[in-house]
């Protein structure tokens, strides 16, 4: 039963969860589909350095924001 | 979202790879790293990535010329064996120089032992392989058949799936009689070929390919395939890599690139090859160089006297050609000072399939 009002918290656990799920669900197919590990990892690695660069630097420019 | 999927995904690579890389092996982690990649699945990306990397970085044409030659093995290899031997023997003919002036001892074969006596078993010598390229020298070795006797020695990792896989080294009481060693050629997963490792099919052969063969009865060969997949009894080891780069005294027509040269960097893209070829008597050539193709690779094997040849392992990591100057495997010396292994690769557990060149007769 969903509560008709619910607390912001709540809302980011949900979505939280939702993404979660998406997230298992593309590595199971990543990884189903790949020719290997090493094909899943010479894209996986990359993609997570740059995306942790990328909040990096998203939380750079709002501290200099102020 | 994306990122979550990207570390899921990274966690049980990131298991294999370290367990890859805690294994026993004499590579860099980053070598390492590279074959782990190629291992699972990865080959035709690292290929691709290589051929970029190695066109980026070709050699230009042309240059200052070259003022000496890097000394190889230890002394003047017709110096004294018409005094000291009773009838005459076969000696590989020094190889034409191709760019003129010729440099002091350009293709002049030298003993590569001290203790060689008036039959050395290995002769090495270099010379300048191309005259578009004056800075490239193409080391060359000449194994003398009745003095020498080849065996193939598995590495740590290659061939994968062997149950007695051996000490992937010299052994230590072996090393008396040592007088080279070599690389082997691709790893079966990319060279389309097959393998006999002592009289058992690791890897189905295949006809048509290059081989590398040892009979029963000592007798060393390189030749197209013709027996089909399984084992003649008559054959100890048979290692294939790739098609004949010469047969019949001829160049392969077909040293372009192709499929059937095997997954890895294109043919004609310039990187470090190595290749063995039999001379018309019976003996084995060995030749590597850098900035090479495959057809380069093939000239210098041809104008070293090669009938028929091979091409083996290439790139830095994995080309090399040693000889001993002393019995005990004392004194290891790369053919060419630029080969990047360490002389004393294999005596120590090697990550790949190599060859050891035993003299006969000293024990």
């Amino acid at each position: 039963m969903t509560p008709a009002r619910i607390t912001p918290g709540a809302r980011a656990r949900r979505a939280l969860l939702v993404d979660a799920i998406a997230a298992a669900a593309l590595a199971a197919l990543a990884l189903s589909l790949a020719a290997g590990l090493g094909v899943v990892a010479f894209f996986a690695l990359p993609i997570l350095l740059l995306g942790l660069a990328w909040i990096g630097a998203e939380r750079l420019v709002r501290r200099l924001r102020g | 979202m994306v990122l979550l999927a990207a570390t899921i995904c990274l966690v049980p690579a990131a298991i294999s790879w370290i367990h890859a890389l805690s294994q026993p092996r004499n590579i860099g982690w980053n070598i390492a790293t590279v074959e782990w990649v190629r291992q699972h699945g990865g080959n035709p990306l690292v290929s691709q990535v290589e051929n970029w990397y190695y066109e980026l970085n070709a050699p230009s044409k042309g240059g200052p010329p070259l003022k000496s030659l890097p000394q190889v093995g230890v002394a003047d290899a017709s110096s004294h064996e018409d005094k000291e031997l009773k009838h005459p023997i076969y000696r590989p003919p020094p190889i034409k120089p191709l760019i003129h002036p010729a440099l002091p001892g350009e293709g002049v074969w030298h003993a590569s032992s001290a203790t060689a006596g008036a039959r050395p078993p290995v002769l090495l010598t270099t010379f300048r392989s191309d005259p578009e390229y004056p800075q490239f020298v193409a080391g060359v070795a000449w194994l003398d058949s009745g003095r020498t006797h080849l065996v193939y020695v598995p590495g740590l990792a290659e061939p994968p799936e062997l149950e007695d896989r051996g000490p992937a080294e010299v052994p230590p009481a072996k090393r008396d009689e040592l007088v080279a060693t070599f690389n082997g050629g691709f790893p079966l997963e990319t060279s389309n070929a097959g393998l006999i490792y002592r009289g058992q099919v690791l890897a189905p052969m295949v006809n048509g390919i290059a081989t590398l063969v040892e009979y029963r009865n000592g007798r060393v060969d390189i030749r197209p395939w013709e027996s089909g997949e399984k084992a003649s009894p008559k054959v100890v080891f048979a290692k294939q890599n790739l098609p004949p780069i010469i047969d019949e005294g001829k160049l392969n027509p077909n040293l372009s690139d192709g499929p059937e040269w095997g997954a890895t960097v294109n043919n004609a893209v310039r990187v470090w090859r190595s290749g063995l070829g039999i001379d018309s008597h019976g003996n084995l050539i060995y030749a590597a160089a850098n900035d090479q193709t495959v057809e380069s690779l093939a000239k210098i094997l041809q104008r070293a006297g090669a009938v028929r040849a091979m091409e083996l392992d290439i790139n830095e990591d994995w080309t090399s050609f040693i000889s001993y100057r002393h019995p005990g495997a004392v004194e290891p010396s790369n053919l060419l000072p630029e080969m990047f292994r360490p002389a004393t690769r294999y005596l120590e557990p090697d990550e790949r399939d190599f060859f050891a060149v035993y003299v006969k007769g000293r024990k």
